[in-house]
């Protein structure tokens, strides 16, 4: 009888955890996009459309190819590089690491697009982190350089006042932001470089991110308190990915079943996003954003590419998706798929 | 040790077996549950969208998914001597009805679908061979029964039966492989396609060739 009652005890217990077992019912795929073709998956939201009448004059801007600044109309363009924190005592505090190998110091790649000069005013806007901000200010010329004063209209948490510096002769931007608003991180300091936005589907990932490494990463060691379990998603998902995502291109090639159903969910997940890293898409998720920041021909423009993809491109992220959603929900469960 | 703790022993176990069987078939009830009602794009399909655009396709996959669950579920108590022999009648029904699900239904869609099998050849060959061995068994079943030949109807269901559990066996194998070696999904499914039901079947073979207590006795 005693042990009835045991077997039932435990019987209860596993049958309570059953869909679970052959279903994984969290975890949608991280999609930006909303792109037509794509159903499947959870779409988060793709663009602020308040800003997108900047960014309808960005591709003439992007490709302004005069790069030695020694006049007005040479700034015109798009200049990148790295948004970073100003060195305080305790900027690092605002870190993020997980164990040994992963390291973020919540640096990301900013675009200064300088869109239109004239008497002495300044338009432009600036694209970071999923976010496309304009600004108007002012410019002043001397013999040697030529400085700027900008601010962003304040209607937004993230709003501030850039103050740079563009040397005559040179092709570097050096300057400072404030932020309006108490923010995590107050000041940032960046040096850009004039830069060619053009989409290229021939373009092929870099080496060097430390993707094999993070298979072996079992704790991890953070400050910050609600990124826990972020990271702990960002580790799962980015150890899976394989050579693969240096060797298949989904903007040149229409994938096929069988050169997908192999494919691991972080190959698919890294794939999939190099499409719409191709066409300057601007990440808001943040592990996708910092493995495609470190892309040395990555340069944030868009923060709504869904009228930049191609026929090709569509229909593979609509199989990329496919497979993704599968592999999310079903394989390390007690299932098939 | 005495006798008596090694039937308590067995007894644990046969029991624990039991629990584990019921839990398994309840995963695979919940499995087959994905598919009803009839939906062409739920779970599994959503990867067989080619295939499901298939009549033939549609009526195998769902016949093989409909009737193999009440096969499994049908086979449970029938190695069970206390049920044979206490209820005999139930052991008939159960019998036929699982006889008839697998020969008419279950193996032959089970065939079809091995044909469209995923992982290429490998696996196409082994889940159709799987579908031919599993109908073998049972007809032997059957007609050795009919010949009141119960040794081998004996034999020959629990290597029919063993078939049957590759069902939970495969899906078995493969959540333990995709969370310790985390395999491409493809490479794992040749794996399990075959391992699912080699394994069984070299189970049931150990166990008819060491056939000890209830089956010696009965009969």
């Amino acid at each position: 009888m005693k042990q009835i009652f045991l077997y039932t005890t435990i019987l209860i217990a596993l049958l309570s955890s059953c869909n679970e077992a052959i279903k994984n019912e969290e975890n949608k795929v991280v999609n930006e996009i909303d792109s037509i073709v794509t159903k499947v998956g959870s779409i988060l939201p793709a663009a602020d459309t308040t800003t997108t009448i900047v960014d309808a004059e960005v591709n003439p801007v992007g490709t302004n190819t005069v790069m030695l600044v020694q006049d007005q109309p040479d700034l015109i363009g798009f200049w990148v590089g790295y948004f970073k924190k100003k060195n305080t005592d305790d900027s690092y505090k605002k870190d993020i690491s997980a164990g040994d190998v992963l390291y973020w110091n919540r640096e990301n790649k900013i675009n200064i697009s300088l869109d239109q000069i004239a008497d002495g005013k300044v338009k432009g806007h600036s694209v970071v982190a999923g976010n496309n901000r304009p600004f108007e200010g002012t410019i002043k010329e001397d013999e040697t350089s030529f400085a700027f004063e900008l601010s962003e209209p304040g209607d937004d948490k993230y709003d501030g006042k850039f103050s740079f510096v563009i040397k005559k002769d040179d092709a570097k931007l050096e300057g400072t932001w404030k932020a309006y608003k108490k923010i995590d991180i107050q000041e940032r300091v960046y040096e850009l470089k004039k830069s060619v936005f053009t989409y290229d589907p021939e373009q092929k990932l870099d080496y060097g991110q430390p993707f094999g490494d993070w298979e072996n990463v079992k704790t991890t060691k953070l400050k910050d308190k609600d990124m826990i379990e972020y990271y702990g998603e960002f580790l799962k998902e980015y150890a899976t990915a394989t050579q693969l995502i240096y060797e298949v291109n989904a903007s040149n090639t229409l994938l096929k079943k069988k050169d997908v159903e192999n494919m691991k969910k972080g190959d698919l997940l890294i794939i999939r996003n190099t499409i719409y890293a191709r066409h300057g898409y601007s990440f808001k998720n943040r592990p996708l954003r910092v493995f495609f920041d470190a892309q040395e021909w990555y340069i944030p423009v868009h923060t709504d590419i869904t009228k930049e993809l191609t026929d090709i491109e569509k229909q593979n992220i609509e199989l990329l998706l496919k497979y993704e959603k599968n592999a999310k929900e079903y394989y390390d469960r007690f299932g098939r798929g | 040790m005495n006798i008596g703790k090694v039937i308590s022993l067995k007894n644990t176990v046969n029991l624990l077996l039991l629990v584990g069987l019921c839990y398994f078939t309840y995963l695979m009830i919940l499995i087959t549950l994905q598919y009803v009602p009839i939906d062409f794009s739920a779970a599994f399909l959503a990867v067989k969208e080619e295939e499901i655009k298939l009549t033939h396709y549609q009526i195998a996959f769902f016949t093989h998914v409909y009737t193999s669950i009440f096969v499994l579920i049908f086979g449970i108590t029938q190695f069970s001597a206390y049920v044979r022999t206490k209820f005999a009648q139930l052991h008939r029904g159960l019998g036929k009805a699982y006889v008839l699900l697998v020969l008419l239904f279950a193996s032959p869609s089970g065939l079809i679908m091995g044909y469209y099998g995923n992982g290429g050849i490998s696996s196409q060959i082994s889940f159709c061979l799987l579908a031919l061995l599993w109908f073998y068994f049972t007809l032997k079943a059957y007609t050795s029964v009919r010949k009141k030949n119960y040794t081998a109807h004996k034999n020959y269901m629990i290597l029919s039966y063993a078939l049957t559990l590759s069902a939970i066996s495969l899906r078995l194998f493969k959540w333990i492989l995709s969370n310790t070696l985390e395999l491409p999904p493809m490479d794992m499914y040749r794996i399990v396609s075959w391992a699912g039901w080699l394994f069984n079947l070299g189970v049931a073979l150990l166990i008819i060739k060491n056939k000890r207590e209830p089956f010696k006795n009965i009969n």
